[in-house]
């Protein structure tokens, strides 16, 4: 295709400049909006065509190859799923005792009960939509605060490095994470797991298979700090314990962050199976939400169309004191977003968001 | 912290307490303690029981050698929705939801031999013979065969074969490897026949097909397949964050990006002036008339 040959565009920029359009003539435009060029750009022949570069993985027509194994001939000498992940996210093979941890830990991420990957997966399936819509959906529970394996493990990797660096033991460097992140919910420690064993049961198995490390070390001096500084009982939580021993697995936080959350969404499966099973689909409008339970406005009739001028509000604000009075008068209205502050990074870098939650 | 429900749900799947998670009856922690494999885990979730050592191993090698697949619709999708940055869940979300109709479309194999295998007991024909019913129903109709072909492995797909030997090799032959083998015999006569090009057997025909001799419905087939694959998506959509340029466009790379504007080709309607509001009318009814806009409408 290309750009459109000289003499046709000159006669459409002159049309549009003759007739003018809305605020295009501007001066303060970066360019003349009426002397732009039509059609795509010429291919690019000074550069090399695009191809989808990958470090990960190539497929020809015989053959699929990830990290120099192909994938039949892996099978095919008795390797699985497990190995195959430290593979991909490694490029390695992983020892008998790693890939029986790796096996251990995606048993216990497996299932979950009713929780958000599930219970999404359910309610997308009530739409009446393939299966691996609602399989997909399920992956997307996992945030910073539910499976919050990212968060933690940059927070891990965090002061870790600032102990090395700083000379600390790790006891101190547990003492100060905890003292600066005690309330948050990607710690690792909280009470949720008093009565159940299996998270510390985790920890003991990775201590017997030997695969055991700085981060599960780490991740005992952090539940020491936790409990002395919390006024509660708290222990080793499911994040705590998964995430420690995927890291000690050589697994970086994304990777663990992936690994567990599509490990879950296998189960988010049997829940989208179960609910079109045994429940009804849902219908556009069908859903009703009881007066009780609203908070909002009282009923109001809707001012005249003609009215709008002396009813409407505008929210242009002139100075900064005026700016921040509307500011905190929307907090009140719940579902503006301005009771909520989110720091939005690139995830690429660490975790996505350095710090959400309410102002 | 309060631990209130979070959806309320009869379910037969599993229960969660302050002290144990259970699955199908079984306490998931002590299924781990025990030494029973993630693939053991599977048969507990779809099926409600533990499976033979054999079956293990099929699942075992299915979902390995589905795992990566390269460049595919769901790979391509994660790095395509990696681009924006958004969190890494969302691109492995991307990536697993691609698998519908036409990509690994494992539910549809299922149904179609479960049909299938339905009318042959009804019909009282032989596992052959309705195999080639539907070889003949399908290519009568211009339909494809589900689990045929590929367009990347145009000499068949390299994991499908080893999978039914492997089948094979693990003494699984039941009625399904028999349908599927039968298909596969009378698609290739048929094609010939026709004169047409050999098509071989894809990773859905000959996985599915074991999947579902180990006793998975077509959806729970579907699941296991499509989710295993988010895990290398993920891997995929991570090396583009961690070692590639956010966006795909930048100029400055020594390669085209993927959406560099020298990569879009146009081939919609011409420029054309925007009509002034006071024109509108009169153009949009004459533009309703003359009809030409019908050939874009999509």
């Amino acid at each position: 295709m290309g750009y459109l040959d000289k003499e046709k565009t000159d006669a459409l920029n002159r049309q549009k400049r003759e007739r003018t359009i809305g605020n295009l003539g501007s001066p303060k435009n970066p360019f003349d909006y009426y002397d732009r060029e039509y059609g795509t750009m010429p291919r690019d022949s000074k550069r090399a065509q695009f191809q989808w570069v990958s470090e990960v993985a190539y497929k020809n027509v015989h053959r699929i190859v990830t990290r120099g194994y192909d994938t039949t001939e892996l099978m095919e000498e008795g390797y699985g799923v497990i190995e195959v992940l430290f593979v991909d996210y490694q490029a390695r093979i992983p020892t008998i005792e790693e890939e029986k941890m790796l096996n251990y830990i995606m048993i216990m991420t497996l299932e979950d009960g009713l929780s958000a990957p599930a219970a999404i997966s359910r309610i997308v399936a009530r739409s009446k939509t393939f299966l691996t819509q609602a399989c997909g959906a399920s992956i997307m529970a996992f945030g910073h605060a539910y499976g919050a394996y990212s968060a933690f493990g940059n927070r891990l990797d965090t002061y870790l490095t600032m102990a090395k660096e700083k000379n600390l033991s790790l006891q101190s460097a547990a003492e100060l994470l905890i003292e600066e992140n005690l309330n948050d919910e990607a710690l690792g420690v909280s009470d949720l797991m008093l009565k159940d064993p299996a998270a510390k049961r985790m920890l003991a198995r990775a201590e017997k298979l030997g695969i055991a490390g700085k981060y599960i070390s780490f991740m005992r001096e952090i539940v020491k700090a936790a409990r002395k500084m919390s006024d509660q009982p708290v222990d080793l939580d499911m994040l705590g314990a998964t995430g420690a021993a995927m890291m000690d697995l050589g697994f970086t936080p994304e990777a663990t962050w992936a690994i567990l959350a599509v490990t879950r969404s296998f189960a988010a499966g049997a829940h989208y199976i179960e609910e079109v099973e045994r429940e009804e689909s849902n219908r556009l409008g069908q859903e009703l939400t009881p007066k009780e339970d609203y908070d909002g406005p009282e009923d109001r009739p809707v001012p005249p169309l003609a009215d709008r001028e002396k009813v409407s509000t505008p929210a242009t604000c002139t100075t900064p004191d005026e700016w921040k009075q509307r500011f905190e008068k929307m907090k009140d209205v719940h579902g503006s977003g301005f009771s909520i502050i989110e720091e939005v990074k690139d995830p690429s870098k660490k975790s996505g968001i350095k710090k959400v939650g309410k102002l | 912290m309060e631990r209130k429900q979070l959806l309320k749900r009869k379910t037969s799947i599993s229960y969660k307490t302050e002290e144990k998670t259970v699955m199908r009856g079984y306490n998931l922690s002590d299924l781990a303690e025990e030494g029973y494999s993630f693939y053991d885990a599977m048969f507990v979730l779809f099926q409600n029981r533990i499976p033979t050592q054999e079956e293990e191993k099929m699942l075992k090698y299915e979902m390995g050698v589905f795992l990566e697949h390269s460049m595919s619709p769901s790979a391509v999708g994660a790095i395509g929705v990696s681009a924006g940055r958004p969190n890494l869940p969302v691109c492995v979300a991307a990536a697993v939801s691609t698998f519908g109709g036409v990509h690994g479309p494992g539910a549809a194999h299922g149904y179609m031999l479960n049909k299938y295998l339905e009318r042959a007991e009804k019909e009282g024909k032989t596992v052959d013979e309705m195999a080639k019913t539907l070889v003949d129903e399908y290519m009568d109709a211009g339909r494809p065969v589900m689990g045929m072909g590929q367009p990347q492995h145009i000499d068949s797909d390299p994991r499908a074969e080893p999978i039914h030997l492997k089948q094979e090799e693990l003494e699984l032959k039941g009625v399904y490897l028999e349908f599927q083998r039968a298909l596969e015999k009378h698609f290739h006569a048929r094609r010939k026949a026709d004169g047409r090009s050999y098509v071989g057997v894809n990773v859905v025909g000959s996985g599915n097909t074991a999947l579902m001799e180990v006793g998975f419905s077509p959806n729970a087939g579907w699941c296991i397949g499509s989710v295993v694959r988010g895990f290398s998506c993920a891997a995929h959509a991570l090396f583009n964050m961690k070692k590639g340029r956010a966006w795909g466009a930048s100029r400055n790379e020594p390669m085209v990006q993927m959406i560099d504007l020298s990569m879009i080709k146009y081939i919609g309607p011409e420029d054309r002036i925007v009509p002034k509001q006071e024109e509108r009318q009169e153009y949009a009814k004459k533009q309703k008339e003359e009809g030409e806009y019908k050939k874009w409408v999509i």
